[in-house]
């Protein structure tokens, strides 16, 4: 009988094994740029609240400001830091007959789970996704975009999943 | 490990010494963030067990929020940052 396909498994040295179809490892090498344009986005756009939102409910003007300065420059750090490293992973990948595999360390999988739930947030933002689970036409304008949304909270669901144990 | 000495000083007159008072940090529901995610970041960030981390996420996902930690200003203004970092979305406010 062979193993159950497993998309993350344990590999040595604390290592994470993930293994992607090319098309997948293709999606994820982009979603860099995906989330560069949104820390560049002037400040107001709904993804970047989203990502670097406010300490109070309703601050006021100053509030906002002292807040931002105080530590906006440490989350982009963070974040710019998470998708370093994934590229870095992803440029590592070998091949497995069909599949691309990646041993992750414990510092790529964090960055992992960083990008794939910044990700998630600036799509569903954008899409305006709720809570039930949507039913997507073919020829709908978003049909793309809702099925990376729920390819990556697979992806991360099945990453978290394994972190929890 | 040790801890810093702590510096007394009388408040200035006009100072705003409410920032003694303590502080909660408040984590809000969102249609996003995974239920599986919420545990495990709460786990990872606060150290709480798995049954108090799972507690916390389900307050958040039924009444809308949680009061995750508190404390002092500047340990809560970390909290959230913290949270921030991980796309959680939350806030803090004084313990009324």
């Amino acid at each position: 009988m062979s193993p159950r396909w497993r998309r993350f498994r344990p590999g040595p040295d604390d290592s994470l094994v993930v293994s992607l179809a090319p098309e997948e490892l293709s999606l994820l090498a982009g979603l860099p740029d995906v989330l560069r344009g949104v820390f560049d986005a002037p400040e107001g756009d709904a993804a970047g609240n989203r990502l670097f939102p406010q300490a109070q409910l309703e601050p006021t003007a100053e509030e906002a400001e002292e807040w931002r300065a105080m530590v906006h420059p440490d989350l982009l750090r963070q974040r710019l830091d998470a998708l370093e490293l994934l590229a870095a992973s992803l440029a590592r990948a070998t091949e497995n007959k069909e599949w691309r595999e990646i041993a992750l360390t414990p510092d790529d999988v964090q960055a992992w789970l960083g990008v794939l739930n910044d990700t998630r947030l600036v799509l569903g933002t954008r899409l305006g996704v709720t809570e039930e689970e949507r039913e997507i036409d073919a020829d709908d304008p978003d049909a793309r975009a809702y099925a990376v949304y729920y390819w990556l909270s697979r992806l991360e669901g099945d990453l978290v999943e394994v972190l929890l144990g | 490990m040790t801890t810093a000495p702590v510096e007394i000083r009388e408040p200035e007159i006009g100072e705003d010494t409410t920032s003694d008072r303590p502080w909660m940090v408040i984590v809000w529901n969102d249609p996003v963030n995974l239920m599986t995610y919420v545990v495990y970041v709460f786990q990872k960030l606060f150290g709480y067990s798995r049954a108090k981390a799972t507690k916390l996420m389900r307050q958040v996902h039924e009444e809308g929020r949680a009061v995750v930690s508190d404390g002092t200003r500047e340990k809560c203004e970390g909290d959230v940052a913290r949270l921030h970092a991980h796309g959680l979305w939350a806030t803090m406010e004084h313990d009324a």
